[in-house]
């Protein structure tokens, strides 16, 4: 028995044996920021996408996904794990987030065993399952770089596999990225150095890397692109 | 037509009611009996079949009792019993919408206008006793012309016994008088006359009998020929779902739990769908058994109340939102009584608005907060739930929030009108940016640092313990509220501040709390 006849023999008992298997991204949701959406289209749909910046520096990662969230409360119902509780009403307010759609989640506030990042992927994989969200942002980034690190690469494995038969977007924001392969789209946010003039502190320059994008053709090595962010007084 | 519909031994039916569906049969063909008074002396209040062929009668001693050896023996509930006599009538209710609760174990129901529906009065008959059977009832079913002959019947008859108008004096005959409503002092009486049943009695003349017993002779007699028409006294139909179970010996583990709150849940949910209604409020109330009494009565009852933001019927789901609160709750003593209360409202009757945003679905919507809610905690030790939208409050004080119950259907609803307020502030709440703004992330509570002040501006501002140059500051602002109360007064003076990091530039916002006199970090600009 030759190559050919053990492959068509094998693809009668098991169709999809020899096909290689290939993600579908159907449709995105727009961030709201016009740099970001001229590069990569906004946030797929039916993928895992991490935004990345500095716990320390001023990087920008939360106005992005504020303004993510901003832009799908429109239409859609979202979910916000904050493994931290560090997200700012205020700031989600002004930044024209829809309140009513969105829920809440904050780890690590009460008694429970589990430590804030096992908490944050619990629910995840509970609002994976629920369905009917349109975003489920996980904010890691206050969590220890060294703690995120230790997360086994199946653990993402299984989130990209969920959320592709989803029509969802899946957001981490991370210091670092950590889902490698697993990951539709890897966006890096960094402060540009700004020149600070007068007293009153009005914004800063902000530089987006596209990291990884999977849906693009080419793989995408470093498409740059700068943007300002004010500040609600500006 | 008046169909009579009565349990023998009811109080031994209602506790045969507690036990699983597929063994009841069992237990109803072994002897058993139910026993009640004080806890040293407890005596047989009653009994069934099995147990009198095996010698044993109405108030004997438990002792006695066990001395005969595999019986079952229960304890009296009169919840239990008043749970069984609603779950009869309600059964009563499918067939007559003019139904009477008697008595115990009796419920006398109007058949007038019910041929085409339920067909011939043995038809009907034997309808109601497949329906009681399938509920766990043993019942005798009797149809008459009037309600005390049917009552009469079923009291005295086996199975189900039809008496058609004119024959009823006949058919009665043979009843022992015992079954009429009568004092021992007439029936001592009517006993030394040689009147045992029925027939004699009301073979009676009329005037001598009235002239020794009275009115009450006479109406005794009317009874016994099954000549007395009475109007019904139909109950007004309560809507009220409450469900309870008191155990034996008080229950330490949840799995014992288990069992008895799925069956309560059960029954309450097609109490609701017999009735066309769903619940959207469900309480749970259970007693502990606190054997210390302590100077509150806060420990000896837990209770927890669910609102859905859809009605719903599904037991199952409402099972899992229970049995998910129960998981987070350590209780301070056993359990010894359970009690369930649904509010019953209408179910929904139109679909989902199909162009609405698509959301999830908001009948598992609280069974996934719930699930949420057992992984994260319920609140933070401020009292602030962990699960819900989040929100602004409307005061001067910065970094203030509130988290509201979060549901996927307030904005369908706000289009009938209800739920408006929430709407409306929903609305107040959305406010669209044309520019995406740089949001705040918060420290909670606030980094405790120290800073060192070059004249009046901060210079240096510990982050993490470590020193970090600051490049530049934006500030003071000033603030202050709430000093008509020196609890919760606040002074505080801003300072937007840029600090030089290993990572690069941070912006970070510090203020002095004047009243601790003490510098925070309260978030950074990211």
């Amino acid at each position: 028995m030759d190559a050919s006849q053990l492959r068509s023999e094998i693809e009668k008992k098991l169709p999809s044996a020899f096909t290689a298997y290939t993600r579908t991204f159907r449709g995105s949701i727009p961030t709201g920021i016009a740099a970001i959406d001229s590069v990569v289209e906004g946030v797929p749909l039916h993928a895992l996408t991490e935004i990345c910046g500095s716990s320390l520096a001023s990087s920008g990662k939360t106005s992005v996904l504020a303004a993510l969230l901003a832009q799908a409360t429109r239409e859609r119902f979202c979910a916000l794990v904050d493994a931290s509780d560090s997200f700012d009403p205020e700031s989600g307010y002004a930044a024209g987030i829809n309140f009513s759609r969105v829920l809440w989640v904050r780890c690590g506030k009460s008694q429970a065993k589990l430590r804030p990042l096992e908490q944050a992927f619990k629910v995840t994989d509970i609002l994976l399952q629920s369905g009917g969200f349109g975003v489920i942002a996980v904010d890691l980034s206050g969590m220890g770089e060294r703690i995120v690190r230790k997360v086994p690469l199946s653990t993402w494995f299984r989130f990209s596999r969920v959320i592709e038969k989803q029509p969802a977007a899946l957001v981490f924001l991370e210091q670092e990225p950590h889902a490698t392969s697993c990951a539709g789209l890897v966006l890096r946010v960094q402060s540009e150095p700004t020149a600070l003039s007068g007293k009153l502190f009005t914004g800063f320059d902000l530089k987006v890397e596209v990291v990884r994008h999977s849906a693009a053709k080419k793989p995408v090595r470093s498409a740059r692109s700068g943007f300002t962010l004010k500040t609600q007084w500006a | 037509m008046f169909a009579c519909l009565y349990a023998p031994d009811f109080a031994v039916q209602a506790a045969l009611l507690t036990e699983p569906p597929d063994l009841r049969e069992g237990l109803r063909r072994s002897p058993m009996v139910v026993l009640e008074g004080p806890e040293n002396l407890p005596r047989v209040a009653a009994l069934n079949d099995a147990a009198r062929k095996c010698g044993m009668e109405a108030g004997m001693t438990k002792l006695q009792v066990e001395t005969c050896g595999g019986v079952l023996l229960r304890k009296r509930s009169e919840a239990e019993e008043d749970a069984a006599q609603a779950e009869l009538v309600e059964c009563a209710t499918f067939f007559s919408p003019r139904v009477e609760s008697t008595g115990a174990g009796t419920v006398l129901l109007d058949l007038d206008g019910t041929e085409r529906l339920f067909g011939t009065p043995e038809n009907t008959a034997r309808k109601i006793s497949v329906a009681a059977r399938e509920r766990g009832f043993d019942l005798r079913v009797a149809v008459a012309s009037n309600p005390d002959t049917a009552l009469y019947a079923a009291r005295g008859f086996p199975g189900i016994t039809v008496i058609l108008a004119g024959q009823e004096a006949r058919r009665l005959a043979w009843l022992n008088v015992e079954l009429l409503p009568i004092g021992t002092e007439m029936l001592d009486t009517l006993h030394c006359w040689g009147i045992r049943t029925f027939q004699a009695l009301a073979a009676l003349p009329e005037v001598p009998l009235t002239e020794r017993l009275g009115q009450a002779g006479l109406y005794l007699q009317k009874l016994a020929r099954g000549a007395v028409h009475r109007t019904l006294v139909p109950i007004a139909v309560v809507q009220q779902f409450v469900e309870s179970y008191e155990f034996d010996d008080p229950v330490e583990t949840l799995e014992s739990l288990s069992f008895v709150l799925n069956r309560l849940l059960q029954q309450i949910c097609s109490r609701l769908m017999a009735q066309a209604l769903s619940t959207n409020e469900l309480r749970l109330t259970m007693d502990l058994a606190v054997t210390q009494r302590r100077v509150s009565n806060s420990g000896e009852q837990f209770q927890h109340d669910w609102k859905l933001p859809v009605p719903t019927q599904d037991g199952r789901m409402l099972f899992a939102l229970v049995w998910l609160e129960l998981e987070r709750n350590i209780f301070s003593a056993p359990i010894k009584k359970v009690t369930l209360e649904a509010l019953a409202v209408k179910p929904r009757t139109a679909q989902g608005n199909l162009f609405a945003p698509p959301s999830p679905d908001a009948e598992k919507l609280e069974m996934t907060l719930a699930r949420i809610r057992g992984v994260v905690g319920g609140a933070d030790a401020e009292g602030v739930s962990c699960v819900g939208s989040p929100g602004v409050v409307d005061t001067h004080k910065t970094a203030s929030f509130e988290v509201r119950p979060f549901s996927s259907v307030r904005e369908g609803l706000s289009k009938d009108g209800l739920g408006k307020d929430a709407a409306e502030k929903d609305r107040a709440n959305l406010v669209p940016a044309l520019l995406p703004t740089i949001a705040l992330r918060v420290f909670r509570p606030p980094l405790e640092t120290a800073v060192e002040l070059n004249g009046q501006t901060p210079h240096i501002v510990c982050l993490w313990k470590k020193p970090g140059r600051v490049i530049a500051a934006s500030g003071p602002w000033c603030s202050s509220g709430h000093w008509w109360n020196r609890a919760v007064t606040w002074v505080r003076e801003e300072w937007d501040v840029a600090l030089k990091t290993p990572a690069g530039i941070g912006f970070y916002r510090i203020y002095l709390d004047r009243v601790q006199k003490q510098w925070f970090v309260e978030g950074m600009f990211d």
